[in-house]
């Protein structure tokens, strides 16, 4: 405004600047408003705003001012999509930043400090609209079946979860809340992981992550899942009934103590990624005619323990899947099982997070050797047993361990059988085992419908796979013969990253089951639609296409109903995300429950012991850094709580390279420096780092010169940050 | 995918400017949802349409929350819009095909609000008076208004796309100290003191004469009457003439040989034709000129090349523009281009009414009225003049008055009492003994009573107004000074047949300058395509050293290697797809430069790709002596960005480091590096100190 009046502004503009240079890195931590908007209620020219605000944050606001900002926001973002075609993701004020989704005729808007970069803002709304739906289903449905009263006790819990747990860094990174492994015992984390492993083995359930007041302990999920599960609904919440389910879950028998069983929904990138594993588990017996019947059995099966780690193989699982599908209600109990419960032979795959502390002082990276080896120790732990032995297991197999989880990036055989089967299986799972959630999710049949079962023949046209696979299948301590997959596999990004909460990341596997789907479209033209939807009625090609829009997190039709399993142990909290048979599964919960719950609670013991009390920031810290693991979404840091001036312009420098960083995939080292400070920052595809040493250098005069202490901090972030197992060579 | 455009509140469009495909995409949208028999309504008011909902809104956001948009992006950054309010004026860029950032298009935005105060002066203060100006009633006269800003915009974009200079936003300058020499003392004799002692010449007094090849300068003089012109103020006047009299450097890139390989749209032909006298005449002659005494090697100048070689070249739609500029884009531009060599209206042709800073009476004043001659001397060669009227001490009065009323007017706003407080504010008393004294010389009527009416609201002891009452009268008060403003300077125009120098005494100084430069304008020509060049800063000494440009931001003038992808003069880079990749790194290396300045950040190095960047920003006194670096302002995001042309940055940040260092001049550079990544940290920094030290020494070569 004042460019016109040019005159007299000198002063004023130099006010201005000293001002804006004063102004703090602050309010980074605050949200300044998030509203959900329903426009199909003010349609109207008499309707009134109000009527279509389903909830605003901070409610405190009045409502004239909540009338304000929605109306005018809804109206600007309606007039921009006209006018390009697509909804505006980002609008900026001068003091706000108002990241926007749009989702049919619901708006998501979330306002934040301008400091805090473009992408964060994104990431974060993101954020809240997948917790939203993991526990309420998509957004449309749970409105109308839940009161907005509910939700909005729902919206409330959810958003002080956020607030109270996101430091200023987690809000730049988006990151999740991660216990700080240098101050936990490795073994603790091993043993975290290993709880995993044993509930993974029972029935129905998928993975699961563990945390300690509020911080991942250890996590089998991709990161976008655990952030979900990070943040915990109302405390009235599981009495309500599931908004997009509709079908009655209550459960005749109790549950036991501290466990919470609740339906949640997935999306279906999250749903595909969990259940690679299983099906991989599934396919050898699948094979084999004599292991279906076996597995049909609906036992707890000891045999797995054995069959398991030997399933390893991949490709052959599709046909097992299609085939099923194709006769859903009659063949879908016995592969219930294989399914379930074959997964031990992934439980290397799982602990990428939890086994990642021990190496901490080992060559980062480190992959390959032993990887047989780690197998077979994997085989051999007991089953059942409560409390996996600890001292049985040394951290160099911790290593092996983790190394095998590369296997979660499945090559070319394995990947391209990612998203489709897995869905049949779910139908099947669904309507099997658990008959009276038949009636249940609309959306589910949608999303299986795509994929038309295909006929047994299938089989006969993987026959080659399948025949490759079925030698060791048999032979359940061959794990060696399929080594030769394993080093391809590992040297492959894992398929985790891809689909996190970044956009991009997505692309990845979208390409890959694209790929998949276009085949499996081929295999299954002829074959009869296994599921009665609309959908199916289209062609194979064009469904395909079709459901890549549906893979975005936005899309909110085509959740995935799941059940989140919950046990509580004072201030741990083990989270499992299981196939939906499992609520009506009373076997299945109780041995979830006895095959966790002495571990958990000397787990909990534990960590109790060792945690320190209150992390005190070491007062002579001479450097800050910040190291975020682009795969795993986590950050480690030196920062104190409260920040110094120094920090804030810490933080500053940070926000602003991390969204260079997010934008120019070629940069990868960076230097900055004011007058007051220098930070280095450097990122590969992993990871990012950021260092600023707090010794108040000597002022320079920002003419180019070798004595100028900013071009020394590569240098010292390396020495220095090696310590905290970070390494930048 | 572009467009501009610029509404009143009340979303009245008062200038709009688009590309062909952002026009398209209206007219598909128009077309589609009318009635076919019906005529499709005029762009502007398609426009209008459909921004009216966000103009409107950003004001209602204004008005309720005191704070209003400033940009919105799609998913991907499909589409971008930046908002920027001027005033009363809303400005707004799009851009839909990931050709520009945000700070591009708020930049371009800062661009085209200063070449409306360069055209219109202080009547930009008012909201109502500028909106004559931009929208006049008569529809002929706003389509010429209009067509003459939308022409400047084109080529502010070709220029920032092409030339360093206006990508930077400093002045280049064409270094050969002898020729400059000899330029300079014929401005003086046979321009300034011609004009002047000429009993002619109509109460012009001449001030400033400069010669340009292309967009660099070759020689400036100012009489010793007048002040000095700022670089934001010479930068428009380059681009004034660039607009004029589109110079072969620009033009050609937009219309490279016709090629067997790709043939291109007829139209563009004439563009070739009218200059290719040029370029031949540059190969005859380099050769001749070498001989001169210069101290610069013979490879320096190379002749144009032959034919053979020009249809062998790249065929042009291979990226060749700056960033991602994509070869669906390029025929388009091509097209710009032919308009812009057509003259296009009256109003551009002739001697121009510019409004530039200037010392008037020892006070400073924006926006002093002007008139700008442009005298082209060759194709590529231009010389322009600047005269002051007799009227410039008027400009200064009111000037002031209108700066006092904005700053009660401000005031006011900010709620301080009406009554007494305002009534014995110092600023007060000396607002009313000069206002009296305007309007007593003056005389007007209109001006007479709306200064009584304020003066009855503001000092009347019985019933002062309301602090509301006060801010209408005191907008009263401006709007009558403004319209004086324009009336003695705008509608008196030389554009518009007010008085200017006779167009014999322009003819004669255009060839006396013509004949003084005969010998060496093809010399100048070539000099102008390989300015700088890496053989001055050998490689053995600066080993991996790709590019740099280096800037003295005092003087707003710039030093760096050509970096001309044009396919017939290759510069130090060669030609072609190397030359126009290293082009896109040292644009985007710019563009993060100014990105983390405007965050506080005055040193930068970072490591992309195959390259290493680095930024220096430093404050040297007279003697070049380094000072201590300090803490530069952390701007917001909607700021008005870093540059000159839009904000004049670099000058603030001088009076800002001035006020710790008032005892000494202070002066600003700036040295921009691009090297191979392989280079050690210590190594380039070192390499870039020893760069600026040699740069200083060249540079302090006077430019008077």
């Amino acid at each position: 405004m004042s460019r016109w009046e040019r005159g007299s502004c000198v002063l004023k503009c130099l006010d201005h600047w000293m001002k804006g240079n004063m102004a703090p890195f602050c309010s980074l931590a605050r949200w300044n408003y998030f509203f959900l908007y329903d426009g199909s209620k003010v349609k109207e020219e008499g309707d009134p705003t109000r009527a279509g605000i389903c909830y605003f944050y901070p409610p405190q606001t009045l409502l004239d001012q909540q009338e304000l900002l929605c109306g005018q926001i809804a109206g600007v973002v309606r007039c921009i999509s006209d006018i390009s075609a697509s909804a505006p993701a980002l609008v900026r004020l001068r003091k706000l930043k108002f990241a926007v989704k749009v989702d049919g005729e619901f708006l998501w808007v979330l306002g934040c400090a301008v400091e805090l970069p473009d992408i964060s803002c994104k990431q974060f709304l993101d954020q809240l609209i997948g917790v939203f739906n993991f526990y309420n289903g998509p957004v449309s449905l749970a409105y109308k079946n839940c009161s907005q009263e509910d939700l909005r006790a729902e919206w409330d819990t959810f958003i002080e979860q956020i607030l109270k747990n996101t430091g200023d860094l987690h809000k730049i990174f988006s990151s999740l809340w991660n216990l700080d492994r240098t101050q936990v015992e490795p073994l603790l984390l091993l043993k975290a992981a290993l709880i995993l492993q044993t509930c993974q083995r029972s029935p129905h359930v998928l993975a699961g992550c563990i945390l300690y007041k509020g911080l991942i302990v250890s996590t089998q999920l991709p990161p976008s899942l655990t952030a979900k599960v990070l943040i915990h609904p109302a405390a009235s919440r599981h009495q309500r009934r599931p908004a997009g389910g509709g079908g009655p879950q209550e459960r005749g028998a109790a549950l036991p103590p501290n466990v919470r069983i609740m339906p949640v929904f997935l999306t279906e990138e999250e749903a595909t990624s969990l259940r690679e594993f299983p099906r991989e588990q599934a396919a050898s017996p699948a094979a084999a005619p004599a292991r279906l019947q076996q597995c049909s059995a609906q036992q707890p099966p000891h045999p797995r323990s054995t069959g398991a780690p030997t399933d390893n193989a991949t490709g052959h699982v599709e046909p097992m899947a299609w085939m099923l599908a194709a006769t859903p209600e009659s063949a879908c109990p016995d592969v219930a099982w294989p399914d379930g419960k074959g997964e031990n032979g992934h439980l290397p795959g799982c602990d990428l997070e939890n086994v990642k502390p021990a190496k901490l002082h080992s060559p980062p990276r480190d992959e390959g050797p032993g990887l047989g080896s780690s197998l077979v120790k994997e085989l051999h732990l007991p089953w059942g047993e409560e409390e996996p032995d600890l001292s049985a297991i040394h951290i160099p197999e911790a290593q092996e361990t983790e190394t095998s989880s590369g296997y979660f990036a499945l090559p070319s055989t394995g990947a391209p059988d990612g998203g489709g089967p897995c869905f049949e299986e779910f139908v099947r799972d669904s309507g099997d085992p658990a008959p009276e959630s038949r009636d249940a999710p609309p959306v589910v049949m949608a999303i299986s419908s795509v994929l038309s079962p295909s006929t047994p023949e299938m089989l006969s046209q993987n026959g080659a796979l399948e025949q490759h696979d079925d030698l060791p299948g048999d032979s359940s301590q061959a794990p060696f013969p399929r080594e030769d997959h394993l080093p391809g596999r590992t040297s492959r990004p894992r398929s985790w990253p891809c689909s996190d909460l970044r956009q991009r990341g997505t692309a990845l596997p979208e390409g890959e089951q694209g790929v998949e789907r276009s085949v499996g479209a081929h295999d299954s033209c002829s074959a009869p639609g296994g599921s009665a939807l609309p959908e199916s009625q289209d062609d194979n090609g064009p469904s395909a296409d079709r459901r890549d829009p549906g893979l975005a997190p936005a899309s909110c039709m085509g959740l995935v109903p799941t059940n989140l399993y919950t046990h509580s142990v004072n201030g741990l909290v083990l989270s499992l995300l299981a196939e939906e048979p499992l609520r009506g599964d009373d076997a299945a919960i109780e041995e979830v429950y006895h095959s966790s719950l002495a571990s958990l609670n000397g787990l909990e013991v534990h960590l109790k012991e060792t945690l320190p009390k209150d992390a005190a920031a070491s007062p002579s810290r001479t450097y800050n850094f910040t190291h975020y693991d682009r795969i795993q979404n986590v950050l480690t840091a030196n920062l104190p709580q409260t920040a110094t001036p120094q920090d804030r312009r810490f933080l500053r420098a940070v926000s602003l390279m991390h969204s260079d960083f997010a934008q120019l995939p070629a940069l990868y080292e960076m230097t900055v420096r004011n007058a007051s400070t220098a930070v280095y920052a450097c990122c590969s595809p992993a990871q990012e780092t950021y260092f600023q040493q707090l010794a108040a250098a000597a002022r320079s005069s920002g003419f180019p010169s070798p004595q100028d202490g900013a071009f020394s901090l590569p240098g010292k972030a390396r020495q220095k940050l090696l310590k905290h197992g970070v390494n930048l060579l | 995918m572009k467009c501009v455009l610029v509404a009143t509140e009340g979303a009245e469009v008062l200038f709009y400017w688009t590309d062909e495909a952002f026009a398209e995409s209206l007219r598909l949208k128009f077309g589609r949802s009318e009635n076919e028999g019906e005529e499709l309504p005029a762009l502007e008011d398609q426009l209008s349409t459909l921004l009216a909902p966000v103009i409107i809104s950003s004001m209602t956001m204004l008005e309720k929350l005191s704070d209003t948009y400033t940009c919105f992006s799609t998913e991907n950054g499909d589409y971008l819009y930046v908002l920027h309010l001027f005033g009363e004026c809303l400005f707004v860029a799009i851009n839909g095909d990931h050709t520009e950032d945000e700070g591009d298009l708020r930049q371009k935005l800062c661009v085209l609000k200063y070449l409306f105060e360069v055209h219109f002066g202080l009547v930009t203060v008012d909201g109502q008076l500028v909106r004559k100006e931009l929208r006049p009633p008569d529809r002929e006269r706003r389509v010429q208004v209009w067509e003459h800003f939308q022409s400047l915009l084109r080529t502010y974009g070709r220029l920032r796309e092409r030339e360093q200079c206006f990508a930077v936003e400093a002045v280049e300058r064409l270094i050969h100290p002898q020729l400059c020499e000899l330029c300079i003392e014929a401005l003086e004799r046979h321009v300034i003191q011609a004009v002047n002692s000429s009993p002619e010449r109509a109460g012009e007094e001449a001030l400033h004469a400069f010669l340009l090849v292309h967009s660099k300068l070759l020689a400036f003089y100012s009489s010793h009457s007048a002040s000095s012109l700022r670089p934001a103020d010479l930068l428009a006047l380059i681009l004034l003439v660039q607009d004029r009299y589109p110079s072969e450097s620009t033009a050609e890139d937009d219309d490279p040989q016709p090629s067997p390989r790709k043939p291109r749209s007829s139209e563009s032909i004439p563009v070739q034709q009218a200059w290719s006298p040029a370029s031949t005449a540059r190969a005859r002659r380099s050769s001749a000129t070498e001989t001169d005494s210069f101290s610069l090697p013979e490879e320096y100048f190379t002749p144009a090349p032959s034919p053979g070689e020009q249809s062998s070249g790249e065929a042009w739609g291979g990226g060749r523009h700056p960033p991602p500029t994509d070869s669906s884009s390029s025929p388009q531009i091509a097209e710009d281009t032919l308009q812009m060599l057509v003259p296009h209206s009256p109003v551009a042709s002739g001697p121009r009414r510019i409004f530039l800073d200037a010392s008037v009476k020892e006070s400073h004043c924006p926006m002093v009225p002007h008139t700008a001659y442009c005298l082209p001397l060759w194709p590529g060669i231009n010389m322009v003049l600047l005269t002051k009227s007799p009227g410039s001490p008027l400009a200064l009065v009111l000037c002031q008055l209108l700066d006092a009323f904005s700053l009660l007017e401000k005031k006011l706003k900010e709620g301080q009492e009406a009554g007494t407080t305002l009534r014995s504010h110092p600023l007060m008393g000396d607002l009313r003994q000069r206002m009296d004294k305007f309007v007593k010389n003056r005389g007007g009527q209109e001006i007479q009573s709306t200064w009584l009416e304020f003066k009855s609201k503001a000092f009347s002891r019985s019933e002062p107004g309301s602090s509301w009452e006060l801010l209408q009268a005191c907008g009263k008060v401006k709007r009558q000074l403004c319209a004086i403003y324009r009336l003695s300077f705008l509608t008196t125009a030389p554009g518009r047949g007010g008085p200017h120098l006779p167009q014999q005494l322009q003819d004669k100084v255009q060839s006396i300058m013509q004949e003084k430069l005969t010998d060496w304008k093809d010399f100048l020509l070539v000099k102008s395509r390989r300015n700088v060049t890496m053989v001055s800063y050998p490689h053995a000494r600066a080993p991996r050293l790709v590019h740099f440009i280096y800037v003295d931001r005092t003087t707003g003038q710039m030093v760096a290697p050509s970096l001309s992808s044009s396919k017939r003069i290759s510069s130090e880079l060669g030609r072609g797809p190397l030359a126009t990749f290293i082009r896109t790194k040292v644009w985007s290396l710019i563009r993060l430069a100014r990105r983390y300045l405007q965050k506080g950040y005055a040193t930068l190095l970072f490591r992309e790709g195959d390259f290493c960047f680095s930024y220096f920003l430093w404050f040297e006194n007279e003697m070049g002596y380094k000072l201590q670096i300090i803490e530069v302002p952390v701007l917001s995001d909607d700021s008005t960005c870093i540059g000159v042309l839009g904000g004049d940055y670099y000058r603030k940040l001088l009076r800002y480091y001035s006020k710790s260092h008032p005892a000494e001049a202070v002066k600003c550079h700036e040295l921009l590096a691009l090297h191979l990544s392989v280079i050690p940290t210590d190594v380039l920094v070192q390499q870039a100190g020893e760069l600026a030290r040699r740069l200083w020494e060249t540079s302090r070569l006077p430019l008077l």
